[in-house]
């Protein structure tokens, strides 16, 4: 994951770069442990009902949400790097143990370091490649813009 | 959603729904061609080009303007900007999120802290 900020691809990937009086070991936590992961992983009414956490590479990264209406969203990836206090990489287009899924969404990269102020972390999401579509002329809609509206459709349907 | 939008979505992948009509997006997001350019790769009759072609203008993903003899074909930029809402959705996710994760973190600190406090005292 070491190329991951040259992986980047604005008009598929996300940086939200973040500074905060906290200790990281703290931040960590909330990460990393269910009980402190559940309260804020989603946005109230909707709740998130179920955490399950094995913090190593392969090991599962998985949260159930419930929407107001009762419907629930499972959300199943594992990790792929973890390194204590300072970076955590999970995805969802592998399953616990590295099993490819069937529908991988994307690859969230967090670091945090000290900063002179607290802390300074960096969320960044990497989305399915945009590339595919170059690649695959025929399954190019398939591959690479249409996982892009699939993703909308399927998030717009959650949000009707 | 409403049914309108719907609607479009039905449409949209409708039209991304054959190869053919796939190929021509490919080629449109090139640049604009003229629709003798856009028939060259593909081996069939004008009037079965032309029809794909107004199945992309229906959709709003295609353009087309005819100067003298020549109709040219275009993508409409605006067509994709669903794409474009889609990551500022996601974005606005994950900042509410970092939100919620902060605020939550200060409130676990301060908790903690005074726990700390607490035990000192006794």
């Amino acid at each position: 994951m070491a190329n991951a900020k040259s992986n980047f691809d604005p008009s598929l990937d996300l940086e939200l770069i973040r500074f905060t009086k906290l200790p990281r070991a703290l931040l960590w936590r909330c990460w990393t442990e269910p009980e402190h992961l559940m309260p804020w992983f989603c946005p109230v009414p909707w709740k998130t009902i179920e955490c399950e956490i094995d913090l190593r590479p392969g090991g599962v990264f998985s949260s159930t949400m419930l929407s107001p209406e009762g419907e629930k969203f499972p959300n199943m990836g594992c990790y792929l790097e973890v390194v204590k206090h300072e970076k955590l990489v999970w995805t969802d287009a592998l399953l616990p143990g590295y099993r490819p899924s069937e529908k991988p969404f994307m690859t969230a990269v967090l670091t945090f370091e000290d900063h002179p102020d607290g802390t300074k972390y960096v969320a960044r999401a990497l989305h399915k490649s945009g590339e595919d579509r170059k690649k695959h002329e025929d399954m190019g809609f398939e591959h690479g813009w249409g996982t892009v509206w699939e993703q909308l459709l399927v998030y717009a349907a959650k949000m009707k | 959603m409403t049914n309108q939008s719907q609607q479009h979505l039905d449409r949209l992948f409708h039209a991304l729904s054959d190869s053919t009509r796939r190929a021509i997006v490919m080629r449109l997001s090139e640049g604009p061609a003229s629709v003798t350019e856009l028939s060259k790769p593909f081996e069939m009759a004008m009037p079965t080009l032309l029809q794909h072609i107004r199945v992309l203008e229906d959709s709003g993903l295609v353009g087309t303007h005819k100067a003298g003899r020549v109709r040219t074909c275009e993508i409409k930029q605006e067509a994709f900007a669903a794409t474009q809402t889609w990551l500022e959705k996601q974005r606005s996710i994950w900042e509410s999120r970092l939100d919620r994760f902060e605020a939550y973190a200060a409130s676990l600190h301060a908790k903690e802290n005074n726990h700390g406090k607490r035990k000192i005292k006794l």
